[in-house]
């Protein structure tokens, strides 16, 4: 789902003046359902009043007109009875005769004396006195009997055009919307106005974070300290703690690399002036019989091939341990080459314990991945997994890169990592460092430099062996540009 | 039409001794008021009209003058010829059946001419073109005692050997000339009889109600509806005076005023013979009747 579709996703500045509006709207349709409510009760009531007050007019009027069964002066008094109430604006009245007939109506015309009275109209009035009213139409129905000495002679059906007072309700309806819609609209441009000033200092503190994540680890300048609100300011200032923790244990975790690099150094010496010596015997001796047998093509032959791989030997283990120590490679990149020189490094290390080392580097390209960091992790771990093997044992090395991923799996013959030990390298970023006379130092680096390269790494167990698999991203942009 | 009779406190009783009427009469107490009778014509609202008249006549008659209405023409009748008015603005119909006993005291001038004519009108909408063709509609008379507003119809009815019952669907009466012309023009009726001389008048006057209303019958020249008094005190001067007032009143600015309201042109003698037509009409109904 997209992060925005996502409602708990949405920003505090939208949010919260979207709350503002929404509880304003529903304020103001409760507002408006109790005014109007109250509006068509006043009016209802209003319009009763009138209504009776003119049919207390009319009936009078017409009452000894009816007894009569006066035609003509039943019709002038509905007609006079026109224009005299103001409140009411009566559409027609007319006068029913106990046997359904007209009387007389105000218009003659739609309702011809001595004509029944429709069905269908005489269905819109109350059999009994009374209003009807339907807002539909805008139309209400009076209905009032007449009636003398306890008889009745007829009764008044008039009906009302209530459009005036529907177009007042339109109009209040109007109104409320305008105002209430106004306010909704006012309130949420400063909700979102306030929450947005609110929140300036989360948007520092973002950025400050984002820093760290670049890793650059800065505390926040005192000048926003002294802007902000004081829970702002609180966490302004923890803030500012742990990135002083932080920038300190950076250093510290770089220094005791540095020195557990330098320290590996000094074991591999060593080891490296070991294989410097060993061919320097057979070369000796190759120089010797040359010196003796120049003449002899063959033994010339041999000898210089003997001389030539003796110093190839000597230069691969050279070049190698210069590329480690003394940087050079471009940070950016990890070329195959970087990884294929590592076991000139360990052939000592092989060598002593008799172990076969099984090599298998399936990387061909160069990544877009900090190179000699990786070299420095995949050499840690090959010294690591050397020194746990029993002896004649073997070592295995099988690195790839596939899905945008490095993966370098490294696996010995040895008894396992206890727990604690493992957990410096799975865990490093949450551990504090081994003291330097302790093991584990060269695993609680290597775990800290996987965990600069955003990368896992993960431990498996086997009857066989131990097995230890590091995967690290590669960057996208990097690999283009690497392309 | 309009009847106008002067009151006095005591009734003069019709066909009482000469001497004993004389004896009750206005003129014999000064200060006693007279009662001059209207019934409800176009003017039946004009209270400055009355006001007009009013002032007219008591300075003519030197007299308090009291104008009594009533709603309908029989009222005025009765109260005139049982003595209660002492001169009224009647119309030519109850004049005609009471001929014997009321003296004609002057008979106003319409377009120069004693004389008016009776109509028959319709709905604006009504497709109605002659008399015959309001048959079985819900027609409007005036009054009861009109001549114009219902003997004239009847009188037609009776030439036909029908009467209002059969020849219309419904009739009902609305005691007053402007009144039909309301029922006729709202739809109340479809067709109404009416005095021609109001329906003419008051196309000037209230354009808007009339011309919802279409002419389909004119009838023949009517002797115009008089102003009477009692027969037995005819001679009694303040009656004379009365009669003179009304004769006088092109000549008098305030009588030029009324006569330009009632948009007549004075008043004439007149003689019991412009109403023969009339008292034929009458005649032919009560004989139906």
């Amino acid at each position: 789902m997209p992060r925005l579709l996502r409602l708990p996703a949405w920003p505090l500045t939208l949010k919260v003046p979207l709350l503002v509006a929404a509880l304003m709207i529903a304020v103001a349709v409760m507002i408006s359902q109790i005014v109007l409510s109250r509006l068509v009760k006043d009016q209802e009531t209003n319009l009763t009043l009138l209504a009776n007050a003119y049919l207390d007019g009319l009936s009078a009027a017409v009452l000894p007109a009816v007894i009569r069964g006066d035609v003509w002066e039943t019709f002038d008094a509905l007609d006079r009875a026109r224009g005299q109430y103001s409140g009411v604006k009566a559409r027609y009245a007319l006068v029913e005769l106990p046997n359904g007939s007209v009387l007389a109506a105000s218009d003659p015309a739609n309702f011809p004396i001595h004509s029944a009275v429709p069905t269908e109209l005489r269905s819109k009035f109350l059999k009994e006195d009374g209003l009807v009213i339907n807002d539909e139409v805008g139309r209400a129905w009076l209905t009032r009997g007449l009636r003398t000495e306890g008889f009745s002679v007829g009764r008044i059906l008039t009906e009302i055009d209530i459009a005036s007072l529907l177009r007042v309700r339109s109009q209040v309806v109007l109104t409320l919307i305008l105002a209430n819609g106004g306010l909704a609209l006012a309130f949420s441009l400063i909700g979102y106005f306030a929450v947005k000033h609110m929140l300036q200092p989360l948007g520092v503190l973002a950025g400050y974070v984002e820093r760290v994540r670049e890793g650059r680890v800065e505390p926040i300048p005192e000048r926003y300290r002294k802007k902000v609100a004081s829970e702002f300011g609180q966490l302004f200032d923890r803030f500012n703690a742990m990135a002083r923790a932080l920038s300190d244990r950076e250093t510290l975790a770089s220094h005791l690399a540095e020195q557990e690099k330098y320290a590996m150094l000094g074991r591999l010496a060593s080891g490296m002036a070991h294989e410097v010596n060993n061919p320097l015997g057979g070369m000796m001796n190759a120089i010797d019989t040359l010196q003796s047998h120049s003449e002899d093509p063959e033994v010339l032959s041999k000898s210089l091939d003997f001389l030539k791989r003796g110093l190839a030997g000597i230069r691969n283990v050279v070049r190698a341990a210069l590329v480690t120590y003394k940087g050079g490679s471009d940070t950016s990149l990890l070329t195959p080459t970087d990884l294929d020189d590592l076991p000139f490094l360990v052939q000592h290390e092989t060598g002593v314990r008799r172990l076969r080392l099984n090599w298998r580097n399936h990387v061909t390209e160069p990544l877009a991945i900090d190179g000699p960091t990786v070299r420095q992790i995949t050499l840690n771990l090959l010294l690591n997994a050397c020194a746990a093997s029993p002896f004649g044992g073997e070592v295995a090395v099988d690195a790839s890169s596939t899905d945008g991923a490095l993966r370098i799996a490294v696996s010995d013959e040895g008894p396992g990592l206890p727990d604690n030990v493992a957990a410096l390298l799975s865990s490093a970023g949450q551990i504090a460092a081994p003291s330097r006379d302790s093991k584990g130092l060269g695993l609680w680096t290597t775990g800290n430099l996987i965990q600069r390269l955003n990368g896992v790494a993960a431990i498996e167990r086997s009857d066989a062996g131990t097995r230890i698999v590091v995967t690290l991203p590669i960057s996208s942009e990097g690999a283009r540009h690497a392309a | 039409m309009t009847p106008v009779a002067v009151r006095s406190r005591r009734s003069v009783l019709l066909g009482a001794a000469a001497a004993s009427a004389l004896s009750r009469l206005p003129a014999a107490r000064a200060a006693e008021a007279f009662s001059f009778g209207l019934t409800p014509l176009f003017l039946d609202n004009d209270i400055e009209l009355l006001s007009m008249v009013e002032r007219y006549l008591t300075r003519r008659l030197e007299r308090p003058v009291a104008l009594v209405k009533r709603r309908t023409y029989h009222e005025i009748s009765a109260m005139l010829l049982s003595g209660q008015l002492d001169a009224a603005w009647i119309c030519d119909d109850p004049y005609v059946q009471y001929q014997d006993k009321l003296a004609l005291l002057a008979v106003p001038l319409y377009r120069n001419k004693p004389l008016y004519q009776s109509y028959v009108i319709v709905n604006e909408s009504s497709n109605a073109q002659s008399f015959d063709d309001i048959r079985g509609t819900v027609h409007a008379f005036s009054d009861p005692d009109s001549t114009s507003g219902y003997l004239v119809t009847r009188w037609m009815l009776a030439l036909r050997q029908t009467t209002p019952a059969h020849f219309f669907r419904d009739s009902f009466f609305t005691y007053g000339h402007r009144n039909v012309i309301r029922a006729v023009g709202a739809g109340l009726a479809q067709s109404g009889s009416i005095d021609g001389y109001v329906w003419e008048v008051m196309i000037d006057r209230e354009p808007e109600l009339v011309r919802r209303t279409r002419i389909v019958f004119k009838s023949e020249w009517l002797g115009f509806p008089p102003i009477v008094a009692p027969m037995v005190i005819r001679d009694v001067p303040v009656v004379k005076a009365l009669a003179a007032a009304l004769l006088d009143m092109p000549t008098d600015a305030l009588g030029r005023e009324i006569l330009s309201v009632l948009a007549l042109d004075g008043f004439t003698t007149g003689t019991p013979d412009m109403y023969e037509s009339t008292k034929k009409k009458w005649l032919i109904v009560k004989a139906q009747v």
